[in-house]
């Protein structure tokens, strides 16, 4: 269709008219030709039955995104985003809203903007010049799927279509006075960049890097040895909080019944010392001093190494055992909202007086019953609006607890899950116990360390006709399509639904994540990842560009948010089972045609995964069917299931099982090539694979299991654990000493190895404990280590052949 | 016939040194009637702790008669020894005595019976609850001269205290801080916001200083109490406290909050008391100590603010007050009543020292001190002579190197059966108790026989005042003694013995024969009178409009004087005053001048101030402050003559020593002023001149040393802008002698007229004798 272009289009700028003038009247034969749709992923239908499952297939990468020919405007193998930035749950996307739900599969993004906790572990590539050409309708940013028109002055939006003019820059470098090949250009060879932002991208000059720990110095905080090694921690990572600014500042509340603020003298204030300033009126927190609570790293070091060394002593013989955590945190919230910044909570109370004050309601005659969701629940409004206060003001709040008793962690966590925070749960913790105290020391460090954002926004545009409908994760929703991160961390997921509204004529879509932030270091940026997916009107495209991880992520936040607002766990399992029920029940009408004969249950090979992980996430400490789970435990898990980066929670979901005893010879040692330490092939997470005799290693990326069979034989345990017979294995807690022979030490490196999160491309602190388990030891522990076995029937939860059982009666049906 | 006034003046003298008694009347009426026409009331201005060095301190407990009466054994009672028996002379029963008084003989009565021991002091065994506490309360919104300046002064008065006293600090400013001496890891304070009134069940509860039961979660102390309570943490022994201490003041710096230049420091006056006297409230009840504050300001924020933190807002002023234009005013003196109140019932002192140029809310303040028996000391800043030496002055030691402060006192008056006291006016609390001897009608804190003064020291003087009882037709006294009787009972806590003392005085005095007996004017003292008199004024000035008081004044002496002078019915001139009467117009005509009446001269808060001291003087010091003494010097003449307050004193060859308690004034005479200028002391030949002019500073010298607090001390020059200090304090007594007019013409007067519209002493004392005679009023 040709519409006579009148003189100066180039000055209409908004509306439908211009997008029609962008699409028809500029020189049509610069469009590229219409590409032909390819061949997509090929559907190859698998019986479940005949064929089971087996774990090595959950480590396939996801179907791929099969692109037309030339589809970016370089051919850089980077222009489309890697999986493990954004994944989507449909590698080819319907073209219509119908065919969406026939398919009756979830359209999502798995989102996780940071593969590592810190730059140089996952660099990405950065646009320095602050040159940034975004589309004037839709405010994309340019990537490499628009297209460029006019001899290259504009470019055609890939979101929106309209035709955008190249700004001069572009092309041009003018500091160094130089023409610049655009087609070096990162924005169009990466899907995934950074920009440097300049002022108009500032509400306010950039925020410092902002540290405010709130230590709880009751009794049972100091008596567990938390304040001290909390305190120890600090100090020993003040080298490691990143400051390359030397901007960063820290302050330091103690709570118990009263606050204690602690105002600390600059190293250039010679009569300088630490004060303390209790305040003990909780009605309206106030500020004792109107400065040096908050202090700059650079300029109070020794001041704060000598009050880090000391605060320990101070509170030595404190036996208060109130906590006003909720009015210490109004406190911090006053302290650091002119800033922004985190206020990391150490805690081990329940905070029982002052605001958000919270009661013991944890009562066991609920676990299990459809009443127990009720616990699951914030018990006490303060902490979502407070939260959300905190939002406002730039201020994220981490949670670390530690309690002996009840907690009431479903509602402390309201905290960092509003506020781009996290819950770290680390119940019994004693730092009597070296492995308690490494573990929360190796990952607070680590958490100290890590290069967080800070005020940062996440936006996700997509071509026309697509809608960002939910979006799940830890934030706040601020507007439609806008979440907000008064910090942002290199270690959680988000899982944003997108619906289509409209039906779609392009063979290719694209979806453009965001974030602007401020980096530690105080400077702004943005960081993009634009992925593009091929479009399909046939159903079994769809099905076999499925990602049935991405698929059991999205259910996963379904899941918890069910769970979370206030339905019973009952409906949330429910939910699980009826999904890929139907998934199921779809496949076998729309695609396997009935052909399956004598009642077999199939799934495509990409999705052949589907019904143990969601049995998994059935069976997971957070969802699963019993009464022996505490709330705190429970909402705990439910916290990670609504953040762990995708590999973490898969894992999670369906931890992985190695057999130690009779690993292949190339197990536990470098690869020659790679030079990392090669793992056992895993196994599934069954007790039929056991053997008496064997020596296991279970691991769900938050706990490891060292399994030790009934029948081990003594040379075995004296070479992995230097000990005689079973009786003298130390069990429960532990590690695995260090011996000077090749199999302890294969051992030791499988079991590292395990935990090596960074080689998966992603950010964790978690260090898992590691529980020496055996067979004929302790019943407790042994039946702890043994909910990991997804496919065995266990308390309340189906085995495997159950699930399937279940699922084909009514799939077949 | 009686005898000579001037004898009579010295034997009151002699009973002043002894019992530091002085009577209105030494001899009291007989019938109410007669009573009534006194005009004066029967008074007692009454030091009880007045130094007597000479009197031994007994060591043994009082003999007391029985209950409800429990007057003690004294000179005045009649004693059997035979029959082991006393009588008391105030409810003629009949008491055992002791088993040990049985050897008594008349060569060997024991002390307390002895007639020269109408006063005498017992050291009782009951220990003070504890040793003496202070608790500093200091004003950080201050310049960093004046901080340094108090902060040197506190740290100095750390080895003035006795090593065994505790000592605690409280700092505020926007907030007030309570700092945890006891706490050694690193300085530690608790904050409370400034802008809160705090209950003082929270006070105790957010330090930590209330039932452990009462916080929840809080596990009962290992081991039970801390010895001296929780609040052991911030109060604490000198010699263990010292080291904190210092260290904490040394580290105070101003207020770090922020101040816009057109706004005022904010500043917790009120928020820090009350915190200070919750501390003090929970553990140490009755035990004696002194909350000490020291106020760079005015109060601008929370309860007890006396004016906002706009600049532009001034602090009130009398005028203010007068036509009711006050914000804070009325909230804030309930506020510090109520504190007073809780302060003097829990047994503890407040003292206000101001260092500041402005007012600092005194007025507002006022009964923290008056209350308590606390100091007030108002100077213009920390750094001043006048602060730091009055400060020292507290803690001044006896010659056992004890401190002669005493705290917790109670004081009692029982009467004979004729009279009844009718209140007392003084820096006491009533303790409410009802006796036989308390009177119907009310002067000053009545209904009660008994006070309580938190804060008592050797000058502390109190007025006691008293009625005839209602005897029908006048019953004479059943034992016919003819005497009246009173005795005062002193219980407090020594801070120098650490126990609690008993000081006995015991009064017996003459009643009046039939009608008209002559001896009651004979027996009128003055100067006590004119005192008694100032008090009731100044107690009334409190509650009443100044010119009803000056009102009452005037008809006061009218009536005295018609009542007691010579005169012919409507005949001026025919006046006459007995010489113990001839003073006391004189007294009251300065009174009515005097800053205790007329305010408008001064600010609130130095009104409070005057009024303060003024009810806590002896009756010499009172009238210097109702008159003060003007001397005189020159050359050919031997020291400095006094001389007439009056504006004929002012002579171009003379210097002039003006003494108003307050301030102590040396003024030059317009040659002497030339003279000095040009420098001629420091010539040969002028040593004469030189020694004139160093007499007065001498004698200056001299009354500064006893004077508490430290008197403003001025010396001033002929014309010079200070001199209007000295010519507002005389007799104007030339406004009317020269010019045309009423108020004269103001150029044709001479240099040394003063222009006022006062009246002087002399048209004073015509309209009194005029209305005195005519008998009208
Ligand atoms: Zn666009
Ligand atoms: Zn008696």
């Amino acid at each position: 269709v040709h519409i006579a272009a009148p003189g100066g289009v180039a000055g209409i700028t908004s509306g439908l008219g211009a997008m029609q003038l962008g699409a028809g009247a500029q020189q049509p034969q610069q469009l590229p030709p219409q590409p032909r749709p390819g061949p997509l992923n090929h559907l190859y239908p698998t019986d479940l039955l005949n064929q089971p499952f087996n774990v090595s297939e959950l480590e396939l990468p996801p179907p791929p995104i099969i692109l037309p020919p030339n589809s970016s405007v370089t051919p850089s193998p980077d222009a489309n985003c890697a999986p493990k930035y954004v994944r989507s749950t449909l590698n080819a996307v319907p073209t219509t809203h119908s065919l969406l739900k026939k398919s009756k599969l979830p359209f999502a993004l798995i989102i996780q903007p940071y593969a590592a906790l810190h730059d140089l572990d996952d660099p990405v590539p950065v646009v320095q010049d602050q040159v940034i050409s975004r589309c004037r309708r839709c405010r994309s940013y340019i990537n490499p799927f628009v297209t460029f028109l006019d001899h290259g002055h504009r470019w055609r939006c890939n979101m929106c279509n309209l035709t955008n003019d190249v700004p001069q820059a572009f092309d041009w470098d003018a500091a160094a006075q130089q023409s610049v090949d655009r087609w070096q250009r990162h924005e169009l060879n990466h899907a995934v960049v950074e920009f440097v932002a300049p002022q108009e991208y500032m509400v306010r000059p950039p925020q410092p890097l902002v540290y405010l720990f709130l230590f709880d110095v009751t009794y049972a905080a100091v008596s567990t040895g938390l304040l001290a090694t909390s305190a120890r921690t600090i100090l020993d990572s003040l080298n490691r909080i990143p400051n390359a600014d030397r901007r960063t500042r820290l302050g330091f509340i103690a709570v118990d019944s009263s606050l204690h603020y602690f105002s600390v003298p600059k190293d250039t204030d010679e009569n300088g010392e630490t004060s303390m300033l209790v305040v003990s009126d909780l009605e309206e927190p106030f500020l004792p001093v109107p400065q040096d609570l908050l202090v700059p790293l650079a300029d109070a070091r020794t001041s704060i190494e000598n009050f880090l060394t000391k605060l320990p002593e101070m509170f030595v013989n404190n036996q208060d055992n109130g906590s006003c955590m909720g009015s210490a945190l109004r406190a911090g919230h006053k302290l650091i909202s002119p800033l922004g910044g985190k206020i990391a909570v150490l805690s081990a109370s329940l905070p029982n007086l002052g605001e958000g004050k919270l009661s013991m309601r944890e009562d066991k005659k609920l676990l299990g019953t459809s009443k127990e969701s009720t616990l699951l629940q914030t018990a006490s409004g303060f902490y979502k609006s407070f939260a959300v206060e905190c939002s406002k003001n730039q201020v994220s709040i981490d949670m670390f607890l530690f309690s002996s008793g009840y907690q009431d962690v479903a509602s402390l966590s309201n905290l960092p899950r509003y506020t781009g925070g996290q819950t770290w749960f680390y119940p019994g913790w004693n730092a009597g116990r070296p492995e308690d105290a490494i573990k929360f020391a190796t990952e607070f460090s680590d958490y100290l360390s890590s290069e967080i954002g800070l005020e940062a926004v996440l936006r996700v545009r997509a071509t026309t006709g697509l809608r960002m409908n939910a979006f799940y994760g830890n934030f706040f929703n601020r507007s439609s399509d806008l979440c907000a991160f008064p910090a942002f961390p290199r270690d959680q997921c988000y899982v944003v639904e997108v619906a289509i509204d409209e039906n779609i004529s392009k063979n290719v879509i694209s979806l453009q994540t965001a974030v602007l932030h401020t980096t530690c270091n105080g400077e702004r940026r943005i960081r993009v990842m634009t992925l593009a997916l091929p479009t399909t009107t046939a159903l079994a495209d769809v099905y076999a560009s499925a990602d049935q991880s991405a698929i059991t992520t999205y259910y996963s936040h379904k899941a918890v948010e069910k769970a979370l607002s206030g339905s019973s766990l009952d409906s949330a399992r429910e939910l699980l089972q009826n999904k890929v029920t139907e998934i199921m029940q779809t496949f076998r009408k729309e695609l396997a045609g009935g052909s399956m004969g004598s009642g077999g249950l199939q799934l495509p090979s990409n999705l052949r995964g589907l019904p143990v992980l969601f049995l998994g996430l059935i069976k997971n400490v957070g969802l699963r069917k019993s009464a022996q789970i505490p709330s705190d435990l429970r909402s705990a898990a439910l916290c990670q299931l609504s953040t762990l980066p995708l590999p973490l929670l898969m894992q999670f979901i369906y931890g992985r099982l190695y057999s130690l005893h009779d690993m292949p010879d190339n197990a536990g040692v470098p690869d020659p090539e790679t030079s990392q330490i090669v793992l056992p092939p895993p196994l599934n997470l069954s007790s039929e694979r056991f053997v008496p005799y064997g020596l296991y290693l279970i691991d769900d990326g938050q706990t490891q299991f060292l399994w030790v069979g009934r029948d081990t034989v003594p040379q075995l345990l004296q070479d992995v654990f230097g000990v005689a017979d079973r009786t003298q294995l130390h069990v429960g807690k532990g590690t695995v000493p260090e011996l000077d022979n090749d199999f302890n030490e294969r051992v030791r490196a499988v079991i590292s190895k395990s935990r090596d999160t960074k080689s998966r491309g992603v950010g964790s602190i978690v260090v898992p404990h590691l529980y020496i388990v055996r067979e004929d030891g302790e019943p407790s522990l042994k039946l702890w280590a043994q909910t990991l076995l997804v496919e065995d029937r266990a308390d309340q939860g189906m085995s495997y052949q159950q699930w399937m059982g279940a699922l084909r009666e009514k799939v077949v049906q | 016939m009686a005898l000579d006034y001037e004898q009579l003046k010295e034997q009151w003298g002699e009973v002043e040194d002894r019992d530091g008694v002085r009577l209105s009347w030494n001899v009291f009426p007989s019938t109410r009637m007669e009573a009534s026409r006194l005009v004066v009331p029967i008074g007692a201005l009454y030091t009880p702790l007045k130094e007597k060095p000479d009197t031994p301190l007994l060591q043994f407990e009082p003999v007391v008669c029985k209950s409800p009466c429990r007057a003690v054994l004294n000179p005045f009672c009649n004693v059997d020894v035979r029959a082991r028996l006393w009588v008391c002379p105030f409810c003629l029963s009949r008491n055992p005595l002791p088993p040990h008084y049985k050897d008594m003989t008349q060569n060997a009565i024991p002390p307390e019976l002895h007639p020269s021991n109408t006063t005498i002091e017992y050291k009782l065994s009951r220990p003070a609850p504890s040793p003496p506490i202070f608790l500093y309360v200091v004003d950080t919104c201050q310049e960093e001269d004046s901080l340094a300046a108090l902060k040197e002064s506190l740290i100095m008065s750390l080895s003035l205290l006795p090593e065994h006293a505790l000592v605690g600090l409280i700092t505020y400013g926007t907030m007030a801080q309570v700092h945890e001496i006891g706490y050694t890891e690193c300085p530690k304070s608790y904050v409370f916001r400034g802008s809160k009134e705090y209950a003082a069940k929270q006070v105790q509860e957010m330090l930590g200083l209330a039932q452990a039961a009462m916080r929840p979660g809080m596990p009962m102390q290992q081991g039970g109490r801390l010895p001296g309570g929780p609040a052991a943490r911030f109060l604490l022994p000198v010699s263990q406290a010292e080291f904190q201490l210092t260290k904490a003041l040394e580290q105070l710096q101003k207020d770090p909050w922020p101040v816009a230049s057109d706004r005022r420091s904010l500043r917790c006056t009120g928020v820090a008391l009350s915190v200070a006297v919750g501390l003090l409230e929970t553990s140490f009840q009755n035990a004696g100590g002194r909350i000490m504050l020291f106020a760079g300001g005015p109060a601008t924020e929370g309860p007890g603010m006396v004016v906002g933190p706009e600049l532009r807002e001034p602090i009130r002023s009398h005028h203010d007050i007068d036509r009711d234009n006050i914000k804070y005013y009325k909230k804030a003196l309930k506020f510090y009543n109520t504190l007073a109140k809780r302060t003097a019932h829990n047994g503890h002192v407040i003292d206000i020292f101001a260092g500041c140029l402005d007012q600092v809310g005194l007025l507002e303040m006022k009964s923290l001190c008056n209350s308590t028996g606390g100091h007030m000391i108002l100077t213009d800043s920390f750094t001043s002579s006048m602060f730091k030496q009055s400060f020292v002055r507290i803690f001044e030691k006896d010659d056992d190197d004890n401190l002669v402060m005493g705290f917790n006192a109670v004081l009692e008056a029982i009467t004979s059966a004729q009279l009844k006291v009718t209140g007392l006016i003084g820096h006491a609390v009533s303790l409410n108790k009802k006796s036989t001897s308390v009177g119907e009608t009310e002067c000053g804190i009545g209904n009660t026989c008994s006070w309580k003064m938190p804060g008592i020291d050797p000058q502390s003087s109190y007025g006691i005042y008293f009625e005839i009882a209602n005897q029908a037709g006048g019953t004479p006294h059943p034992q016919g003694q003819g005497k009246g009787l009173i005795q005062f009972l002193t219980y407090y806590q020594s801070a120098g013995t650490g126990m609690f003392h008993l000081r006995v005085t015991t009064l017996a005095r003459n009643l009046s024969g039939p009608a008209g007996d002559p001896s009651i004017a004979q027996s009128f003292d003055q100067e006590a009178a004119a005192v008694l008199m100032s008090r009731i004024a100044v107690f009334k000035a409190e509650v009443d409009d100044g010119p009803d008081v000056l009102r009452w004044v005037d008809r006061m002496l009218i009536r005295l004087c018609s009542r007691f002078a010579d005169y012919r019915k409507d005949d001026p001139s025919s006046f006459r005053l007995e010489k113990n009467f001839t003073l006391y117009p004189q007294f009251m005509f300065h009174l009515r001048r005097s800053q205790f009446l007329q305010v408008f001269n001064n600010s609130p808060d130095e009104t409070a101030f005057y009024r303060h001291v003024l009810n806590h003087e002896d009756v010499s010091n009172s009238l210097i402050m109702i008159q003060p003494t003007l001397d005189s010097y020159t050359f050919d003449q031997e020291g400095g003559q006094p001389v007439l307050l009056d504006s004929a004193s002012l002579q171009p060859t003379h210097i002039l020593l003006l003494d108003t308690f307050f301030h102590i004034l040396i003024w030059h005479g317009e040659t002497i002023s030339e003279w000095r200028k040009a420098g001629y002391q420091d010539q040969e030949g002028y040593e004469n001149f030189a020694a004139l002019l160093e007499q007065p500073k001498e004698d200056a010298r001299d009354l500064i040393t006893d004077r508490f607090p430290l008197p403003r001390f001025i010396v001033c020059d002929h014309g010079g802008s200070q001199a209007r200090f000295l010519l507002s304090k005389l007799n104007p007594s030339t406004t009317y002698t020269s010019g045309a007019g009423a108020y004269g013409g103001v150029g044709a007067q001479s240099a040394q007229t003063i222009f006022t519209d006062d009246v002087s002493l002399s048209t004073f004392t015509e309209s009194l004798m005029k209305l005195a005679v005519s008998g009208t009023s």
